[in-house]
Formats: structure tokens, sequence, C-alpha cells
């Protein structure tokens, strides 16, 4: 109690809550924006918090975050082009509805059912992720061994091209985690003679590379891109009639999108195309989705918005992210020198419902601010691309170089942008490299001193009940891709026939 | 997001060969060399590495991947892979354009790099109405250098030019 006054005595602070707020609208912005997502926002930004006080730092990430996840609806809605991937769904419906007229109606639609979504998120953080730290407290080392593989192997199971290369993504990762020196024996690893490559790679410069660095070279191959934009009438609420028709697809949505957060990596983008199929399957008549279908936006936006404090569950309970920008917080706690996981709830518990009331009123101001202010919002996709994406790279650069004030830094990112736009031909996603990069050292450390417990006997690992369920679930996660493409190619070939 | 009639959007026509197939011997050769630099890593002693020598990780890595790898291979046979559309000249000269933007930050300095690469990379993408790219040239490297270097106390080297 004592820790949730101190938090919300630090929000009469004008300084936190002036930052909250800029979080808000500076999220709702970039992820109006097409190609801006609050995870490049977060990655961008994060490098800035360094010099801020842990609670500052991480509530304006937090605050970015949640309000990011809900700008991507504008654009989806007003010009087909979703802001974000978790917002991909919303313009399946939410951009007929606006070709109608009835752009304020889909907007409006979009806020409400985000804000729902994204309270919902945040009183099951502030209930489930005590809970999750309490049963953490018995994790050892080989607990968190296999629950960092039962982490990458939810890689597998993200959406983007194949299961397989999000596996080989992650497990990249991880050997990107290795290099420099070997924390137990002090020898040298992948570092090529570089001195400064003996502290390791840092994953700032690599993230920022990955995401902003690849979205400036892909932005580059699209510059004749025609974006058609549809009027907009008034923002008004959603009626009575309106609520009625989505309450069921709301309430499902929160249902669905708080168990596709609490799983490790999974993050709205999953929990948004879950949420509109089931919107879609539930309903009488489906002959409207895709044509404008009220609830086609309230069902992706109640699951993506209500997927973002579910993500942070495991996040801060265990320090697995549950998301990719769930990933950048992570680094952002530990580049403040804070371990997430059970411990962070014993010793940092007014950071803890600082987050969490930098959530709720993040959720809260975006939803009063996307009502009034939608219009104006949609307006950052009126920037010339000619000037916005060379900005974004100079951000870009200063973001890697601001870390260490480094120009090897700056070489890293540009080098992760050129790998990241190859990988992303090739269908390799960027966010699991950087789960695999962040969980790296977890993986590591813990199978080493794991190895060390056990005296370098493999099989005692299926001594310790916890164990032997992770890695089940990874054994499952990883492999269930698989057999459903296995399945659906037998079913296709039966049908053939 | 793409709704455009650019890279990305319709299907090309199959490939003869597997993409994928490509795709995974390419890391099955990063996974042949990233092994034989490990062999590079020097021991450890006994007492200090406690049977866990440095290689040992990364190679437990590099073969999680090299498995991972042929389960793609073996994957490409049965998969549709569409021939990729090439990479368009403007990509290789926007890559250009962060390569030199990084040596220019190196040599001559971040704010004079700055201004150069604010005002050439919107005249590379085919903006041509002067009055947007020469305010835009001056005013965002301004805007950055008041932020960061007075506002957040970020310090650049000055650079051949001695521009801080």
């Amino acid at each position: 109690m004592d820790a949730f006054l101190a938090a919300g005595a630090a929000f009469m602070d004008p300084y936190l809550l002036g930052l909250v707020l800029i979080g808000t609208v500076g999220g709702v912005l970039v992820g109006a924006m097409p190609g801006l997502s609050s995870t490049m926002a977060t990655a961008l930004l994060l490098p800035f918090t360094l010099t801020m006080d842990p609670i500052p730092a991480i509530a304006l990430l937090s605050a970015l975050y949640c309000a990011g996840t809900y700008g991507g609806s504008i654009t989806a809605i007003l010009v087909n082009a979703p802001g974000a991937p978790p917002a991909a769904a919303t313009a399946f419906d939410g951009y007929p509805l606006a070709q109608q007229g009835r752009a304020g109606l889909a907007l409006g639609m979009a806020a409400v059912s985000s804000v729902i979504g994204g309270l919902f998120s945040v009183v099951v953080l502030i209930v489930a992720a005590p809970l999750l730290a309490r049963v953490a407290y018995d994790f050892g080392p080989p607990e968190y061994f296999a629950l960092s593989l039962f982490g990458l192997s939810m890689l597998a199971t993200i959406s983007g091209e194949s299961a397989v290369k999000n596996l080989i993504g992650g497990a990249f990762g991880v050997l990107l985690a290795t290099i420099g020196m070997d924390f137990t024996t002090g020898v040298d690893r992948f570092t090529f003679g570089f001195w400064e490559l003996s502290e390791g790679i840092h994953f700032i410069p690599v993230m920022i590379g990955l995401f902003a660095g690849a979205e400036f070279l892909t932005q580059a191959g699209q510059l004749d891109r025609v974006q058609v934009r549809a009027a907009l009438d008034a923002v008004r609420l959603p009626g009575m009639e309106h609520f009625r028709k989505c309450a069921g697809t709301i309430a499902r949505s929160c249902g669905i999108g708080t168990f596709i957060g609490l799983l490790p990596a999974e993050g709205g983008t999953v929990a948004a195309m879950i949420g509109y199929n089931e919107a879609k399957r539930w309903a009488r008549d489906k002959s409207q989705f895709g044509k404008g279908d009220i609830r086609g936006i309230a069902g992706p936006e109640t699951a993506n918005n209500a997927a973002t404090g579910a993500a942070m569950v495991p996040t801060l309970a265990l320090g697995i992210p549950g998301s990719a920008t769930t990933a950048i917080i992570l680094g952002a706690l530990l580049v403040h020198g804070l371990r997430p996981g059970p411990h962070l709830f014993t010793e940092t518990p007014t950071l803890l419902y600082a987050i969490f009331l930098a959530m709720l009123l993040a959720n809260l101001v975006f939803g009063m601010f996307g009502l009034i202010g939608a219009k104006l919002f949609a307006r950052v996709t009126l920037i010339p691309v000619r000037f916005l994406w060379p900005s974004v790279f100079v951000l870009a650069c200063i973001g890697a170089y601001a870390l260490e004030q480094s120009v090897l830094d700056v070489w890293i990112m540009v080098f992760a942008g050129l790998l990241g736009f190859v990988l992303k031909r090739y269908g390799f996603a960027a966010a699991p490299i950087i789960m695999g990069l962040i969980l790296g050292e977890l993986v590591e450390n813990s199978l080493k001193q794991s190895l060390i417990i056990f005296d370098h006997e493999w099989l005692r690992f299926l001594e310790r009940p916890i164990v032997v369920t992770f890695l089940a679930l990874t054994l499952f996660s990883a492999l269930w891709p698989l057999v459903s493409v296995w399945r659906a190619r037998r079913a296709a070939a039966a049908a053939a026939e | 997001m793409g709704m455009s009639p650019g890279e990305g959007g319709a299907a090309a026509p199959a490939a003869r060969f597997p993409r994928d197939l490509l795709v995974a011997c390419a890391i099955l050769a990063f996974c042949a060399v990233a092994y034989g630099i490990t062999l590079g890593f020097a021991k450890a002693p006994a007492a200090v590495a406690q049977n866990v020598q440095p290689a040992t990780f990364p190679r437990l890595v590099i073969a999680v991947i090299a498995v991972l790898s042929g389960v793609l291979a073996l994957m490409s046979f049965r998969a549709d892979s569409a021939r990729k559309r090439p990479v368009r000249p403007m990509v290789v000269a926007t890559a250009v354009m962060m390569v030199a933007f990084v040596i220019a930050f190196d040599i001559l300095g971040f704010i004079a790099a700055m201004v150069l690469f604010a005002a050439a990379m919107p005249l590379l993408w085919g903006e041509r109405r002067w009055r947007l790219v020469l305010p835009f040239a001056v005013l965002f490297p301004a805007a950055i250098y008041l932020v960061f270097v007075v506002g957040l106390g970020v310090h650049f080297d000055p650079g051949l030019l001695g521009i801080n």
C-alpha cells in the first residue's frame, strides 16, 4: 500500500505527468504513421531515457507502448494503411466504413474498444503480475533456462512468413548475444580483435537498426505508393445500438487479447487477428464482414490493446518479454540497472505501481484524445515521406550514438538495418532476433549454472516438474506450427482428390 | 500495409529453384563459418571453465540454427516460393547514402553530415521543391542540435570541419 501511495504521489509531479502525456500523444502520432510503430518509437526513444530516473523513463515508454497500439487504427481506418501491424485487421472493416462516409463511427468504436481492452489488460496486469512473480520465487537456474527456451519456442507461433524462420531468427539473436567476453572464463568470442566488442553488442543499436534502418530502406522501395484517403465526418461516440451489437465481441476480445498477451513472445498483432476472426466466427450475420461491419473494428482493437498490459505480465514477473515492444521495455529496465523478475516486486514496488498507473493514465488519455483529435492525428500521414524517413534515419543514428557516444554503435545500427532489410526480403522478421538477443544472456547463464548444479548430467533437468512442464510446452509450441502446416496440406490434398 | 503496385505487391511467377532452399544453404554456410571461428576461441583452464568452455554454448546455438536450416531446406520443396522482385535501384542508392552518412559523421562531424544528408536525401528521393528542401536542410539539423546537443547534452565530435 505504501508503494502504491508513493507511486500515486510521484504522479502528482507535473514532470512525470507531462512525460506520460507526451508519451501518449507521441504514441498515437507514431502509431498513426504507417511504418512507424510503437516498437520502433520505443527503440528510438530508449537511449534518451538513460539520463532519466527509472520511474519517468519506464512510465514514458509504457505510455508510448499503450497509445501506439491504438494509434495504428486511425490510419488503418482513414487511409487503409495500418500505422502498425496490430492494426492490420482493423483496416478490413474500418476502411470500408470510412469509404461509406462513416469514418467517425469507425474511429469512435476503435477508440472506445481500445480503451476497454487496454483498461481490462492493466487490471489483469495489476492482479496477475504479483501472483506470477510469487510463483517465480521458487525458480532456480534450470527453471529459468526452460522458461527462456519456452519463450524462444513461442517465436514459432508469432505472425510472420514461416515458423522455422522465426525460430532461426531467435537462435541467431541468441548467437549475437554471445559476442563479447564470456562471463565465466573472461575469453573473448567473435570480437575479431575489436576491443570495443569485448563488452558485447548492445541490443539498442541492433534493435534500432533492425526496425528503423530496415524500414528506411523499405520505404525507399515504395516511393511511388499512392494512398487513397477517405473523407472524415465528425468523430462521434458510437451509440447504444452499436455497443449492444459489439458487447459480446468486446468481451471475447478482452479475454483473447489477455490470453495471447500473457504468452511469451506473442503480441498485439496475433491477438488482433484472432480477435477479428473470432468476431466473424461468432457473428450470426457474417455477410458484412470485410464490407464495413462495426464488430470487425471492435474485435481486433479490443484484442490488440488487451494484449498490451497482459504482455507486461511475463515481462515484469519473469523477465521474459510478452511482445516485441515489451522486449524493448525489458531492455530499458536492464539498462536502468533493474532485473525484471520476482525480486522487482519486493525491491522496487513503487516502480511497478508507477508503470501500472502510467498505463492506466495512457489508456484514458488516448481514449479522450482519440475521440477529440483523431482527425488531427490523421494529418500526420500528410508529412511527405521524402522528409519524414530521412529524419527518422538521423534520429536512429543519434539514438544508436547517444548510448555510448560511439560511432561504432552507429555502424552497428546501419549494418543491422542493411541486414534487417535483406532478412525481411527473405521472410525473417526483426522481432525474433531482438527477442533472442535480449534473452540470450539469460539462456546461456542459466544453462551454465544448471549444468554446474546438475554436475553436467543433462538428464537431471527432467527431475524438476516445472522444468519438465516448460520443456514439454517448448516442444509443443515449436512443433505445433509444423503440425498445422502438415495437417492443412493433408486436408488440401484430400480435398483435391 | 502495402497498398502500392510496388515491391511485394502482386504475386510473381513461381521460381524454378526453391528460394528457401537457397536461404537454407546460405544459413548453413554461415553456420560453417561461425563454427570455424569458434575453433579459434582460447581455451580456459578447467577450474575456471567448470567443464563449459567459451566455445560450448555458441556451438550449441550454431548446431540449433543448422538443424533448423535443414528443416527449412526440407520444407522448401513443399512450399510455393515466388520469385522476389529485384531490389530497386533507389533502395541500393539509399543504402549507399546510409553508409556515406556514417562516414561523413565520422570524418566531417555530425552537424555537417546531417546538413548534407538532410539536403541530399529528399533530392535523391525525387523532391524538387527547393522551397521545402532548403528550409528542411537548415531547420531540421538546427532542431536536432537544439534538442540533443543543447537540451540533452549529447556530445558530438566536431570532425574535420570543427562544427560542434
